[in-house]
């Protein structure tokens, strides 16, 4: 496989119940049946993806169609993988601590507010980057948490851009008076600590402050990248004809535009189609139209596509085909 | 004679410009070093702070920056003349 292979990224969003693990599901059968080798990632805690496709799946890619390969994250593990070479570090630096049998407090560390969101972040950045180097799939959709948690995935690389660029300018700094100091005293600058002295870099080959910085902004550059790009990446989003979901929604939608992540389509889920309408659902049904109209209102420049609510629930690769046709849409230009 | 005594001014002269611009640029390093460590590890002391995995990757190198972080905390109460005395404000 090439290592230029162009390959697209699919995200679907929304509420939690909405329906995204089942649209993702079937826009990726649909991928899969147009020739296109597709991998979907399941990226809720609570997943659901196996129960929807019909089978066990684990963090290991399986294939449950031509073409159609489908994982579910390990929370628990991706988290425990996260920050085991952060933790190793620290240990390594404090292994002292395993004389005293101590060292395993510092396992607390998996329970650091934020880390859930990394983790999240770590894995689309690790199957992103392994598809840019291995070329082993034309797309990857990812079944996304519940939309707070997604937001702040999503946010976390332009937030962590804005850290890493002003660290960086910082360690700079910090690195161009070290060198004007040693010119002026003619050697290296050194310190001692606990009786050790060491050696003080000054520039950016030696510092391992600024190559990790250096590694971090080139991560989080790619994946800035990948979210803004439309021509590469594309986020649904999933709603119920329901006014508050839809003005949710629409906070969210600023709010990722605010990032410069386009939500290129909005999939309205469980559209109620009645060909006669029962007295008891007349209400909902005007609810509805009013839910529509103020959809048209707020996405008047959003691809809008509408999947009823089906008798049965779908489950499984031959049911989800059905819905195939409703998400064709999504693919047109 | 003149000739030796100007340049042994200018000697001395470029001497004292020296350890002077020396000891700004060093008081300079060792604040940047400190707000760095202050950056970083803000949340140990109640500061805002980058996402904890960044705090946490750099943690490892950043021994000294926590030696200059904890010798101008113990410093703290006397920054002020720390400050006047290298401006030569009396």
């Amino acid at each position: 496989m090439s290592r230029n292979h162009s390959f697209k990224v699919y995200f679907f969003i929304g509420k939690g119940g909405v329906g995204k693990t089942t649209c993702a599901a079937s826009f990726s059968i649909l991928l899969a049946e147009k020739g296109l080798k597709t991998l979907i990632i399941s990226l809720d805690p609570a997943h659901n993806l196996g129960d929807v496709l019909k089978c066990s799946l684990s963090d290991k890619p399986k294939e449950v169609m031509d073409n159609l390969y489908a994982v579910e994250v390990d929370f628990e593990k991706l988290i425990v993988n996260h920050l085991k070479q952060l933790t190793s570090k620290i240990k390594d630096i404090y292994g002292y601590l395993r004389v005293l049998n101590l060292d395993r407090y510092v396992d607390v560390l998996k329970h650091s507010p934020g880390v859930e969101e990394y983790a999240v972040l770590d894995k689309i950045t690790e199957v992103i980057k392994s598809n840019i180097k291995l070329g082993t799939y034309d797309a990857i959709v990812f079944d996304t948490p519940p939309t707070g948690l997604t937001i702040r995935v999503m946010a976390l690389p332009f937030i962590s851009a804005i850290w890493i660029r002003k660290l960086i300018e910082l360690r700079l700094a910090i690195l161009e008076r070290r060198r004007i100091i040693e010119r002026i005293e003619g050697k290296k600058l050194k310190i001692s600590i606990g009786g050790k002295v060491f050696e003080l870099p000054s520039t950016i080959e030696e510092d391992p402050i600024f190559k990790e910085l250096k590694i971090m902004s080139e991560d989080i550059d790619l994946i800035n990248k990948v979210l803004t790009n439309e021509n590469m990446s594309s986020v649904y989003m999933v709603i119920n004809p329901e006014l508050l979901p839809i003005l949710e929604v629409k906070r969210a939608y600023d709010y990722l535009k605010g990032l410069g992540i386009h939500v290129k389509a909005l999939v309205i889920n469980k559209f109620l189609e009645l060909r006669t309408i029962p007295e008891e659902f007349r209400v909902k049904i005007d609810e509805q139209k009013r839910a529509l109209d103020l959809i048209s209102k707020l996405f008047s420049d959003v691809k809008i596509t509408k999947i009823p609510l089906l008798p049965k629930e779908p489950l499984g690769i031959e049911e989800l085909r059905k819905l195939t046709r409703y998400l064709e849409v999504l693919l047109k230009e | 004679m003149l000739k030796k005594i100007l340049s042994s001014f200018i000697d001395a002269f470029s001497g004292f410009m020296r350890s002077k611009s020396l000891e700004y640029i060093e008081v300079e390093l060792r604040e940047l070093e400190n707000v760095f460590a202050l950056i970083v590890l803000g949340s140990f002391i109640g500061l805002p702070s980058p996402p904890t995995s960044i705090s946490l990757r750099l943690l490892p190198y950043m021994a000294k920056e926590l030696v200059t972080m904890a010798s101008i905390s113990e410093r703290l109460d006397d920054m002020l003349g720390e400050m006047a005395g290298l401006f030569e404000v009396t």
